[in-house]
C-alpha cells in the first residue's frame, strides 16, 4: 500500500501528459515562428520568478495564494514520487515531508476556495474555474491524509485506500484539466514563458512594444483565421488563467464599449479548438450578436463569426491589458494582426477611418491638411527650417500642431526652447505624419510607405537629436522606425525641458502651490517607460502634485489612441469622461497632460471642472513668473 | 448588366500628389450594385488609377496614349468594341483640363443617353432598362428611367466610396490595350496661363442691387414665394401650359402676348 499514493502521481503525471500533447497537437496549427528555445529555457526561471512575479505581486492576495498553492502542489508532487525509491518509501520522516508539502498545498488551496465562494469577484471566469478549488482541496487533503497515516505508522488499508481515493479524484480531475482546464494555464504558461514572442520584453530597459513589421508581399496580409497566428501565439493565449486583470485595466470595457480582452483571448482559444468549454466570464459590453460558427479555424472577425469587428475597433492600443497579464499574453499584437487583414485584405474599415486613411495616401497627413500649415501655428515666433547646417534639436511637431487648441502647448514649448538658447529647427513641409494611426488602423501598406519616405527625410538632414512633444511620434520614431533602417536619438518635450531645467538653462519660479495631477500618455509611459520626467518637472514648479489611483505605467488611457476616435464604437460612457473624473477625485485643479491626443480628449469632456495643461504650459508660465 | 468605369489620372486636391478622383471612386461603388464592371483609362500610364484596384475593381484596361491627347476617340473605340450597357464616369476630372465634357463626347459617339449627377443605380423592372437617382440643385432629387446603353456621371452626395483595400489592389491587373484609334485632327493646343487659386466671391445673377441682406440672401436661394409658385402638384393641362407660357414670358424668352401693354 506504500506505493498506491506514487503510483496516482505517476498516473496523473501521465495523464497530464497526454493531455498536454491532444493540446500541443493545436499548437502546432498555427504559422510557423522563430523560437530560441535553449536562451529561452535558461531564462525560464528569471521569466518566472522575476517577470511574472513583478506583475502577480500587484494583487498581494492572488500573489500569497499562487505562491503557497502553486509551490504545494509542485513540491507535493515532486516529492511523492521519489517514494519509488526504496529506502524512501520505508521512512517515516521522508512521509512526514510529504505530508508537509500536501499540508501548504492544502492551505493553498483554501485560499484559492474562500477567493471564490461565497461570492466569486466580478472579474474572475465561473464555470470549470469553481471547480479547481475542490480538486485542489481533494488532492491536498487526501495526499495529506495519506501521508499522514504513513508518517505515524497508522497500518489501516482502509483508511489509506479512502485516503489515496480522495486524492485521486483529485489529482486525476487536476491532471484531466491540463488540456482544456484552468490547470492548462500551468502547461502552457510555462511553455509561453519559454517560447514568448517579445523575448525582449524581459531584458529589462525599454518596453518592448514596437510593433512587427508586416511583410507586404505575403500571400495573405493579416491574420484572417487562427491558422494565420504564430503556434507560438496560439499558445500564449492557452495560457490565459482568466484572472480578469485584463479586463478591469480596459478603458473600452470600464466605459462599456463591446470589448473586453479576457473574453477576446478566450475568443480566439475557442476559435482553435473545436471542443473548448464555454466561456463563464464577464461578456463583451453592449456586443451585438454574432452568429459563432462551430469548426474551429473559421474566419476570426465578422458578424458571422466569433469576434464582431466592432470589439476589434474599439480597442485604443493602450497596452493596460499587456502591462496588467501576469501570464504576459500580447492582446495588442493580436488586435493589430486582425486588423491589419480586416484593412488591408478587405477594406472593411468605418467610414471615419476609411476618410482619415485615404488623407493618409493623399495628402500624407490623417486630417488631409496641407503640409505647408503645419508650422502655421508658430506664426509671429521664429522657427526656423532645417537647412544644410548641422542643428542641435529637430522639433518633430506631429498632428498637434494643426490643433488650434494645441498650438498654443506647441507655442508655449517653442518659447521655452527659445528662452534656452536650443538651436533648434523644423522640417516644415517635408515633415509627413509618422503613419502611426494608419498602422494602429491596421494600414501597414500606408505606414510603411510614410515610414520609409520619413526616413529618407531625416536622413538628408543633419541633427543630433529629434524633440517631440507627440508621444506616438516619439514611439514611432524612436522605436518603430528602427526596423526601417531609421536609428534616431528622440527625446520627448518633458524630458528635454527637464534636462534644460536642471542644466539650469531655464529657471522656473515657483507658480503657488495649486494642485495638479498628471495624467501619463499610454505612449510615454506604457509604450516608453517613461513617467518620471515630468513629474520631476511638475516637482520643480512649486506646484502640490497629487497622483491618480492608476498612474505610472498603470495609468488609464484618455481614449485617443489607436484610431478608437475615428472608429467610434458607441458605449455606456466615454473614456475620456471616465478619466477626467479620476482626475477629479483627486481634488487637483489641473490636469497636466504631454501629448496632443490627451490634450485633446482630455480637454473635450464637458462639464470638467480642471483645466488641462501641458507641462510645457505650466513650465513656461513658472518661467515667466521666475522673470 | 456590363458596366464600364471610366478612370482618370486625377490630382490630390490638397497635395497635388496623383490620386484617384473621389467622384470615380464613388462611382465604382455604383457599378457594383450593377453587375460586373471594368475600368477604363487613357492615358499615358495607368499607375494613378491603379487606386481603383482597392475599391472594388479587379481589371482595368488601359489605352496608353501621349500625355495631352485627346482620350474621346480611343475611349469611344474601345466602347463600341466592347459595348458595355453602362457607362459611369465622375463629373469632370481632377486637375487636368478638367472640362467635363468627356461623358457627353463620348454619349454622343456610342449613341448613349447621358443622365449626369446620379446618386444610385439598379437594374430596371424589365431588360434593358436602368432606374437611377439622380441628385438636382438645392437637395431635390428625382427617379429616372432610361433605355440602355447609358452614360451615367456620378454626383457627390453618391454613397461614399468604398475604403482602399491594399490587398485587392495588390491582385487587381491591369490589361494593356491597343487601339487603333481614328486618328482625328489635334484640336490646336489651347493656350493657358496658370494662376494659383484666389477664392473670390460668388456672383449672385439677378441680385438686388442694395437691398437687405435678407433680400439678397431670398435672391440667392430662391427662397420665399418664388419658389413655392413654381410648384404645381398634378396641375390641369391647360393651367400647365398658362404657368409656363407665364414664366417664360416673364423672363422675357416669349413676346408678351399681342394683346398685352
Ligand atoms: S489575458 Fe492575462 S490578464 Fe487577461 S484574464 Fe488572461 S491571464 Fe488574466
Ligand atoms: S490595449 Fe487597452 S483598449 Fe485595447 S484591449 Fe488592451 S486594455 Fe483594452
Amino acid at each position: 500500500m506504500t506505493y498506491a499514493l506514487p503510483a496516482l502521481v505517476f498516473v496523473m503525471v501521465a495523464l497530464a501528459t497526454v493531455q498536454a500533447l491532444r493540446r500541443a497537437a493545436w499548437w502546432r496549427l498555427g504559422a510557423a515562428a522563430p523560437v530560441a528555445w535553449g536562451a529561452g529555457l535558461l531564462a525560464l526561471p528569471k521569466r518566472y520568478l522575476v517577470d511574472v512575479h513583478h506583475v502577480v505581486a500587484r494583487d498581494p492576495y492572488a500573489s500569497r495564494m499562487h505562491a503557497v498553492v502553486a509551490s504545494g502542489l509542485l513540491a507535493a508532487t515532486l516529492l511523492t514520487t521519489l517514494a519509488v525509491l526504496p529506502p524512501l518509501g520505508g521512512s517515516r520522516a521522508y512521509w512526514a515531508a510529504v505530508a508537509l508539502a500536501f499540508g501548504v498545498t492544502a492551505a493553498g488551496s483554501v485560499l484559492v476556495g474562500a477567493r471564490r465562494y461565497p461570492k466569486r469577484p466580478k472579474r474572475l471566469s465561473g464555470g470549470g474555474f469553481q471547480i479547481l478549488p475542490f480538486l485542489l482541496l481533494a488532492y491536498a487533503f487526501g495526499g495529506l491524509a495519506a501521508a499522514l497515516l504513513l508518517a505515524l505508522g497508522v497500518e489501516s488499508a482502509v483508511a489509506l485506500g479512502l485516503a489515496v481515493a480522495l486524492a485521486a479524484a483529485g489529482g486525476l480531475g487536476l491532471a484531466y484539466e491540463v488540456r482544456s482546464g484552468p490547470m492548462r494555464h500551468a502547461v502552457a504558461g510555462a511553455l509561453h514563458l519559454v517560447a514568448h514572442p517579445r523575448p525582449k520584453r524581459f531584458e529589462g530597459g525599454r518596453p518592448d512594444a514596437a510593433l512587427a513589421p508586416l511583410d507586404l508581399d505575403a500571400p495573405r496580409l493579416g491574420v484572417e483565421t487562427p491558422a494565420d497566428l504564430a503556434w507560438n501565439r496560439l499558445l500564449s493565449f492557452d495560457a490565459c488563467i482568466q484572472c480578469g486583470r485584463c479586463e478591469s485595466a480596459c478603458p473600452a470595457f470600464a466605459a462599456g464599449q463591446p470589448l473586453n480582452p479576457k473574453r477576446l483571448i478566450q475568443d480566439l482559444v475557442a476559435a482553435a479548438t473545436a471542443d473548448e468549454r464555454a466561456y463563464a466570464g464577464s461578456p463583451y459590453p453592449n456586443a451585438r450578436p454574432v452568429a459563432a460558427p462551430a469548426e474551429p479555424f473559421f474566419r476570426i472577425i465578422g458578424p458571422d463569426a466569433r469576434i464582431h469587428p466592432d470589439t476589434l475597433w474599439s480597442c485604443t492600443t493602450c497596452r493596460a491589458c499587456v502591462e496588467e497579464c501576469p501570464m504576459m499574453i500580447e492582446h495588442v499584437d493580436a488586435i493589430v494582426s486582425l486588423r491589419r487583414h480586416q484593412t488591408l485584405e478587405l477594406g472593411a474599415v468605418g467610414a471615419k477611418a476609411a476618410a482619415t486613411l485615404d488623407n493618409f495616401r493623399g495628402a500624407e497627413e490623417p486630417g488631409g491638411r496641407p503640409l505647408t500649415a503645419r508650422a502655421d501655428f508658430a506664426a509671429g515666433l521664429a522657427l526656423p527650417m532645417i537647412g544644410e547646417r548641422e542643428v542641435d534639436v529637430l522639433l518633430w511637431l506631429g498632428e498637434g500642431a494643426y490643433d488650434l487648441r494645441y498650438g498654443r502647448t506647441l507655442r508655449a514649448l517653442v518659447k521655452l526652447l527659445h528662452e534656452a538658447k536650443v538651436d533648434v529647427a523644423i522640417l516644415g513641409a517635408e515633415e509627413r505624419d509618422t503613419g502611426d494611426l494608419a498602422r494602429r488602423l491596421g494600414d501597414e501598406a500606408t505606414y510603411q510607405q510614410l515610414a520609409r519616405a520619413n526616413v529618407a527625410t531625416l536622413a538628408k538632414h543633419r541633427f543630433r537629436r529629434i524633440v517631440t512633444s507627440d508621444p506616438h511620434a516619439l514611439h514611432a520614431l524612436r522605436n518603430e522606425y528602427r526596423a526601417f533602417g531609421g536609428d534616431f536619438e528622440v527625446v520627448h518635450h518633458t524630458a528635454f525641458l527637464l534636462e534644460l531645467v536642471e542644466q539650469g538653462r531655464l529657471t522656473p519660479g515657483a507658480l503657488g502651490g495649486a494642485g495638479v495631477t498628471y495624467h501619463d500618455p499610454c505612449y510615454l509611459g506604457r509604450y516608453n517607460g517613461e513617467t518620471e520626467a515630468p513629474r520631476k518637472l511638475l516637482d520643480r514648479l512649486g506646484l502640490d502634485r497629487v497622483e491618480m489611483a492608476r498612474h505610472g505605467r498603470r495609468s488609464m488611457c484618455c481614449g485617443g489612441g489607436g484610431g478608437a476616435p475615428v472608429s467610434d464604437i458607441p458605449g455606456d460612457a466615454r473614456i475620456p469622461d471616465i478619466r477626467m473624473a479620476q482626475a477629479a477625485e483627486t481634488g487637483a485643479g489641473i490636469v497636466a497632460v504631454a501629448c496632443p491626443t490627451c490634450t485633446a480628449m482630455l480637454e473635450g469632456v464637458t462639464g470638467r471642472t480642471a483645466e488641462v495643461k501641458d507641462v510645457a504650459e505650466l513650465l513656461l508660465a513658472a518661467v515667466e513668473a521666475g522673470r | 448588366m456590363k458596366v464600364a468605369v471610366l478612370l482618370s489620372a486625377g490630382r490630390h486636391p490638397v497635395s497635388g500628389r496623383g490620386a484617384l478622383p473621389r467622384l470615380e471612386a464613388q462611382a465604382i461603388r455604383l457599378a457594383a450594385a450593377l453587375g460586373s464592371a471594368r475600368g477604363l483609362h487613357a492615358g499615358p500610364d495607368a499607375d494613378v488609377v491603379a487606386e481603383a484596384l482597392g475599391r472594388g475593381l479587379s481589371q482595368i484596361d488601359h489605352v496608353a496614349l501621349a500625355a495631352g491627347a485627346d482620350p474621346v476617340p480611343a475611349l469611344a473605340a474601345v466602347l463600341r468594341a466592347a459595348a458595355p450597357d453602362v457607362v459611369l464616369a465622375g463629373r469632370r476630372g481632377q486637375g487636368g483640363d478638367d472640362t467635363g465634357l468627356v461623358p457627353y463626347a463620348l454619349a454622343r459617339a456610342l449613341g448613349a443617353t447621358v443622365i449626369p449627377d446620379v446618386v444610385a443605380a439598379r437594374p430596371g423592372s424589365e431588360p434593358g432598362v436602368i432606374e437611377v437617382e439622380q441628385a438636382l440643385p438645392k437637395g431635390a432629387a428625382r427617379r429616372v428611367v432610361a433605355r440602355l446603353p447609358v452614360v451615367l456621371t456620378v454626383h457627390p452626395a453618391a454613397p461614399e466610396p468604398s475604403a482602399f483595400a491594399f490587398g485587392q489592389a495588390r491582385r487587381g491587373r491591369i490589361e494593356r490595350l491597343d487601339v487603333a484609334a481614328p486618328a482625328e485632327p489635334a484640336a490646336a493646343a489651347i493656350a493657358v496661363a496658370e494662376k494659383s487659386y484666389r477664392p473670390r466671391p460668388k456672383m449672385m445673377r439677378g441680385a438686388p442691387a442694395g437691398g437687405s441682406a435678407a433680400d439678397r440672401l431670398k435672391a440667392a436661394t430662391g427662397g420665399g414665394e418664388a419658389a413655392q409658385a413654381n410648384v404645381m402638384v398634378s396641375p390641369e393641362p391647360r393651367e400647365a401650359a398658362r404657368a409656363i407660357l407665364a414664366y417664360l414670358r416673364q423672363i422675357g424668352v416669349l413676346a408678351p402676348p399681342p394683346g398685352a401693354g
